[in-house]
Order: C-alpha cells, then structure tokens, then sequence
C-alpha cells in the first residue's frame, strides 16, 4: 500500500511540471501585461521598464520558466507582483479558508444529496422522486453568484440573522493555530467562537454545495435504482430480508464506488466554484485570490495556485482510491 | 518670483480646536468601512488603491495633503512646504515630532521615503519623485528638493509620499513595513490582512484626532455591492464606498442609514488618438463631440448621479471656470455637417470600452453607439477584459475609447500624461500651442494665476477635441447614523473625518 502510494506522488510530479509550463505558456499569450496592471497609471515608461527588470520579465520567457522551475523544486514559487510577498506564504496563509469551506459544502452535499438519491431510489415515480428531482435539478441550474446574493439579500438583510460576508467577526480573539476557525476555536475551547465561525460558514458553503448536492443526488438514485435490479437483491428479498436492509445493506453499499467518485470529481468542480462564492462573499480563500491573480497578471500567484489546485486534486484522486478499498475490499492495490 | 508657501495654520488650527477637546473622555467606538478594492499589503508605496493610499498615509504621515475645506494642498507632517527659488522646494519639519514608537521624525526619513519610492522596485509610485533632481536634508528639519523645471505640483506630489523611517529601514530592510509600521500619522497601524482588511486605531497624542473619532477603524474587503449595501443595513459596517446609482435609494430608505455623495474628481471622457484615421481630421474629433448627448445619459443611465464636463475639470479643481461652457454642445445636425465637410460620412470606427471597470460602462458605450451613428459614424463597440484593454491603450492601440482618468485635484499631472506631447501614447496627441499653454501652468507657482493659465490651456484642449469629456461621477457612500462622515472626493475615509454620534 505504502509503496503504491509512494508511486503515485511520484508520479503526480511530472504532472505539476507540466500544468506549470502549460500555464506558463498561456500566461506568455494572454493579453494583458502584469507592470501596467500593477503600477500607478501614472508611472512612465521608464519607471515600467525598470519593474519589469525588477520582476524578471525582461527575460526570454523560456530562461523565466527555468528559473520559476528551478525555484520551485526548492519549494520557492517566487514573489508575487501583487503583494509583494511569496507566493507560498500568501497561499498557506489563504488555503485553509478554501479548505473548510469546500470541507463544509461536500459536507453538505453528501449530507443532503445522499438520502435524498436513495429516497428517490426507493420510491421512484412518487412524489419523492419528484420533489428530489426538482429540488436536484433546481441545483444544478442555479448559478452561484446568483444564488450567493440572493441568500445575502434574504438573510443578512431581511432576516439578519447570518452575516453577509467574511470569515469571522472583528475582534473574534481566537489564535489561528491550524487556521482551520473552527478547529482553532475548538483547541481554545472557544464556543462563542465556534458558533460564529460557523454563522459565516454557512451562506457560503450552502451556496457552494448546493450545485454538488444536486449532482449527488441524481448519481445516488441512478446508482441505487441500479443496484436494486441485480441478481443478488432479488436472491435477498427472496430470503425474506427486510426492505430497509435490502436498501441500505446490500443496494446501497454497492451504489457507494460510483458515488464516491463523483464526490471526487465534484470535490474539484467545486473547488473552480469556489472562486465565484468566495469573491461574492469576501471569503479570504485560494479562489479570490486566484480571481486578483489573474485580473492583474500576477503570474507567480496564479501558476503557484494552480499548482496547489493540481496537488489537490491529485491527493483528493488517492483519498478516493483509499476509500474504494474500505467500502468493496474485491478492490485491491497492486 | 514669488513663493509659494502651503500655510501651516490649518495643522495649528486642528491642534488648537483639540485641546479643548482632550478633556473629553475618547470615544472607543470602532468603524468598519466596507471598500471595493482589495489591500494589498504591508508596503505603503506598493499599494495602487488610492484608498488605501489615504489610509497609509494616516499611518505613517504625508509630506501634505489636500485640505479640501481651504481648497489647496497644506502641510501635513510638515511645519512647511514652501519655493525658495525657482527650482528649490524647502520642507521644514516641526521640532519634537515622534513616530508612534516615540523615535524622532526627522529629514533624512523624508529623503530615504523619496529615494525608496523613487527607486526600489517594491514601489509602484516612482512617478511622482522620479522628475525630481535632488533631494537632501540641509539639518534634522530641513529638506530642500530641486526640479529640473519649475514646478507647481511639487506639493501635489508630495501628497503621496508616506514617510517611513529610514533607521528602521536601514535595520529591518523590507521587513520594517511588516514587523516595524511606526508611522506619526493620526492612526496607528493594528493589522493587515492581505486581500481581507486592515485595522488602525487611533494615536490619541495626535493633534489631529479628537474624541468622537473612531477608536479603530477596520477598512474591509466587499467587492459586491449588494454584499456592501446590506452589511451597512445589519450594522456589520458603519461605512460603505461605492453604493451604485441604482442601490442609492435602497440605502434612503434604511432606517439606520443614509447616501452621502461626492464628486469623485475623475474625468470620463472619449479619448480620440489623433494617430489613426479618422482621428487625425479635427472635425471628425469635434463630430463625436457634438454627436453625445451627455445630459441624457447622466440622467437616464446615471440616474443623475454625474457631474457634466464642459472641459477636464469641474468645480473644486485648479482650473476650474463656472464662465466657461464648450463650444462643442450637443448637436448631431452639426456633427453630421462637421463630418461631411470633410467627406466622412459614414466612416467606420470602433468604439472600445471596459466592462465593470466604471459605473454602467457598458450601457453608456451601448447608448452612445445610436448617437454616434446619428452624426454619420458606423460604429462597432468592442468590449475586451480590462487587461486587455488597458494594456493596449498604455501603448496606444486602442484609436477610440471610454475611460477614467482619476487623482485629478490637481488637473496638470493628468493634462501632462494625456494631452503634453510626448506626455504618453495613450492619446498620442500632441500640439505645440497647448503644450506651450500647459508648460506656463505648471511654471507658475502663484494659485490666482496658475489658475488662469490652466483654464487658457484646458480653453485650447476642448477647442482640439483629442478628448471629448463626459462628466465626472458622483460617487455614493452609504453612512449609517451612528456616526458622522462627509466624504471628500477622491476616495478617501480618513478617520479624523469620521465622528462617532
């Protein structure tokens, strides 16, 4: 098992250094230039050439790759244009937003677009099937800066009862020691901070689950509905074993692998999603900052970024293969 | 030659008008102010937001600033900014002047903060030191720099400029912005959150600070305007920049909050580079002049929310005259016979705009289309991404386009930039009665007088028409009323104007 997982981290290597030089390359052919995005409008000619010297950009773009590459195997992603600051310590300052927000949409989605698929499964026709449809259906179509300020508008400024934007309150006075809030506040045995960590989680995970949930919901019920015409379904209602063990023990179970690679799949939809929920709500995550990135060129923040994207989705691939093996142990690794 | 001094009294005067007020017990109160655009970092000279320029410099003191009550630039660090000759501007500092971690202010940190922004690639404003020819401290207090040509904006530039300390800078390098922000601005710097927020509290010891100004102030990170608006109406911030025309009566009608608005002292206009066809025909440029109808976009797309431009500047603004209206009116029967004149009926231009960049960009590029084809042009609209579009005017391949042209209190830098010969590409324009005209504003150092010859030179740009100008907006903020605030044009929310109720 170790040695397998060792392969596969070996492997994701070559992928990053291609996805860099993809980048790097759709970088060089964007319109757009990072000096005169990132300095005064009022700076002269002079004053650019002399940043983009500064910055390196005066380079041929094949010796800047080489030398980000080189950089970056030290684990060194460079400076970014914007902030002034590296990469790598604006990125961890910035991904466990990311993180516990999109934890907290699957956790939502799953939660929610599980049950609801097998509800449906087991009564297809009826009205729950109906209802779950539309309510799946109506996820799926609903786009989240859309539904973001819709929820905004309803209940930070009708109910105010959530807030409208944000992380966490001024002032919350809990020490980032993961930078996980709701860990941290857990770990200072914090409850008031707890509940308003999770006040401001809420909106926007809601938002950002809310298209995963439908997805789920469908793929469960399609999956359940499958497994529910097998042989070995039929050999166990003829048993005389109950229904709901019918559904759960033995349907559901074997509907769990297609599941959970969509949830995998849907994990990195939803990170993509996250750049639009986390900039309608000013949720300091990778996905706004991506967003600043790239409407000011700052090529070091988004190729360091999307190559934070890249292993995530290369560690969520694995997380999925683990997972296969608990839930159908026929599934081996070699 | 006469001097020009920027008078002291009104710092004097804010110390006299607080000590009464010391008294009083301060209140601890804190602001939140929702802002559009997002902080950037710890390095004042770094940061392009003008905001958030403001902001460093309540941290760390300018040179001046705007005083906008007395309409002219006044010291602010300084004891005195005054033209000694022609060339040699004198900066006196007052004596006993301390940062907020009780060191001396002295001249060698305005000459570092200038060389710094002039020439370390970490800053982003080297335009507004880098036409100087020396700067040096002549004792502890005093710094005298010298122009190459003499020049009126000197105290507008020095506006910008945050004075950091150089023996933290010598000791900490970089790192002094982050580990050692000790300003001797009305504010003490708390925390930044890059991307998120950033947090001041007040220097209660600082004569311009008074006891209903906030206690902190959080400047937060809501690039949404629906997300601004309704966190003004819960109380999640006291102060919101940039409510749009269309949410202002939203905000009149919270019970707990009102519109404030200002001029944000940016000219909109249509800039015509005179190096493509048919930019290069004065009566083709004079046509689109004609052809828009300024007063019915303003009110059916700005809902009124615009101040209409007879020339670059409006009221407020050196150079401005409440005499003077453009010859060029609205009249599309003339622009179509300015186009015939000259046999160019019908000629195809493209019109390019940015998207979201500006308030209703889009919509007001989409109603100017029908006017200018009324006058005779065939006109296509092009709407790239910002970066796109902005990196291609910088170098001036963008003929016909809709833009903004901010930070004009002080008109010349930005009359220089678009309209001087060789001031940049981005218009390409360049004539030499009008750089003769622009040249004479800047070398004079009386206002009465610069004033006049700023209004002959802006008389000669409208008459030429590289531009046609639009209006300026007028911006909205959302107050809640708790607390007292006016905002000043420009962007800013300086916490001594800002009073808790």
């Amino acid at each position: 098992m170790l040695l397998y997982f060792i392969k596969r981290l070996a492997g994701a290597v070559p992928v990053l250094i291609v996805v860099s030089g993809i980048i790097f390359a759709l970088m060089q052919l964007a319109p757009g230039d990072a000096v005169t995005m990132l300095i005064s409008d009022e700076a002269s000619e002079a004053d650019k050439a002399r940043i983009r010297e500064a910055w390196g950009l005066d380079r041929p773009p094949f010796i800047q790759f080489l030398n980000f590459l080189g950089n970056a195997l030290t684990g060194d992603f460079g400076m970014s244009f914007r902030y002034k600051m590296p990469v790598i310590e604006i990125v961890m300052e910035r991904l466990p937003a990311t993180i516990e927000l999109a934890v907290a949409a699957t956790l939502i989605a799953v939660g929610v677009g599980v049950p609801l698929g097998v509800l449906a499964a087991a009564r297809p026709g009826t009205a729950w099937d109906a209802i779950a449809s539309a309510f799946s259906f109506a996820g799926i179509s609903m786009p989240n800066f859309w539904l973001g300020i819709l929820l905004i508008l309803l209940f930070a400024g009708y109910f105010n009862i959530l807030p409208s934007g944000g992380r966490e309150p001024w002032g919350l006075g809990v020490e980032h020691v993961t930078g996980f809030l709701i860990i941290d506040s857990i770990l200072a045995g914090r409850w008031d901070a707890l509940g308003a960590a999770l006040k401001y989680l809420a909106l926007p995970a809601i938002v950002l689950g809310t298209n995963m949930t439908g997805i789920i919901t469908q793929m469960t019920r399609a999956q359940v509905l499958d497994a529910l015409r097998e042989d070995f379904v039929m050999t166990a209602r003829s048993k005389g074993v109950s229904e709901a063990r019918v559904l759960w023990r033995h349907a559901f179970r074997n509907a769990m692998v297609g599941v959970v690679t969509i949830i995998g799949l849907e994990f990195g939809m939803l990170l993509s999603g996250a750049m639009i929920v986390e900039t309608v709500f000013a949720w300091p995550g990778i996905g706004s900052l991506l967003i600043t990135g790239i409407s000011s060129r700052d090529f070091p923040l988004i190729i360091g970024l999307v190559l934070v994207y890249t292993g995530m989705f290369i560690v969520m691939n694995l997380l999925i293969d683990l997972i296969y093996t608990l839930i159908d142990p026929r599934i081996r690794m070699n | 030659m006469r001097k020009a001094t920027l008078s002291s009294l009104s710092v004097a005067a804010l110390a006299a008008t607080a000590i009464p007020l010391a008294a009083q017990d301060y209140t601890d109160a804190r602001v939140a102010v929702a802002t559009t655009e997002t902080i950037s970092g710890y390095n004042p000279y770094a940061d392009p937001v003008v905001l958030m320029g403001s902001v460093w410099c309540q941290v760390y003191g300018c040179v001046t600033r705007y005083d906008f009550d007395a309409g002219e630039f006044v010291p602010y660090l300084a004891e005195s900014v005054e033209a000694i000759d022609e060339l040699t501007w004198e900066i006196t500092l007052p004596e006993g002047l301390t940062r907020h971690n009780g060191e001396p202010v002295l001249a060698a940190d305005i000459v570092h903060s200038i060389d710094y922004m002039g020439n370390n690639p970490g800053s982003g404003k080297s335009f507004l030191v880098s036409d100087w020819a020396s700067v040096e401290a002549i004792d502890d207090l005093t710094v005298h720099i010298t122009t190459h040509t003499p020049d009126a904006t000197v105290p507008d530039n020095l506006a910008g400029v945050q004075v950091t300390s150089k023996a933290l800078f010598d000791e900490l390098g970089d790192d002094m912005f982050r580990q050692a922000p000790y300003g001797a601005g009305p504010y003490k710097m708390v925390e930044v959150s890059i991307g998120q927020h950033m947090i001041i509290e007040r220097d209660d010891t600082h004569p311009m600070t008074t006891p209903n100004n906030p206690a902190q102030i959080m400047y937060r990170l809501m690039p949404e305007p629906e997300q601004r608006v309704t966190a003004l109406a819960n109380g999640e911030v006291q102060i919101a920049q940039g409510v749009p025309p269309q949410l202002m009566q939203r905000v009149r009608d919270l019970p707990n909050a009102d519109i404030a608005t200002t001029n944000s002292v940016e000219m909109m206009f249509l800039a015509m580079s005179p190096n493509t066809h048919p930019w290069d025909v004065l009566e083709a440029r004079q046509a689109v002049v004609h052809a828009i109808n300024r007063e019915a976009i303003a009110r059916a797309i700005l809902q009124d929310q615009a101040t209409i431009l007879h020339g670059p500047v409006s009221e407020g603004q050196i150079g401005f005259d409440p005499d003077f209206t453009t010859p060029l009116d609205y009249d599309p029967a003339k622009a179509r016979a300015l186009l015939q004149s000259v046999d160019l009926e019908g000629v195809e231009v493209t019109l390019s705009t940015p998207v979201g960049r500006y308030t209703a960009d889009r919509q007001i590029a989409e109603a100017m289309v029908p006017m200018l084809e009324e006058a005779g042009f065939t006109v296509t609209l092009d709407t790239p991404e910002w970066a796109t579009l902005w990196a291609n005017v910088q170098q001036g391949n963008v003929p016909f386009y809709y833009m903004g042209r901010g930070s004009m209190i002080d008109p010349s830098r930005a009359l220089h930039q678009y309209f001087a010969t060789g001031g940049s590409p981005r218009i390409g324009f360049s004539d030499p009665e009008l750089d003769e005209l622009l040249a004479a504003e800047r070398s004079e150092f009386d206002g009465e007088e610069r004033a006049l010859k700023m209004q002959a030179a802006i008389r000669r740009l409208v008459d030429q028409a590289p531009a046609a100008f639009m209006w300026q907006h007028q911006m909205g903020w959302g107050v809640s009323k708790d607390i007292s605030f006016q905002p000043r044009p420009a962007d800013r929310a300086d916490g001594w104007e800002i009073f808790v109720n």
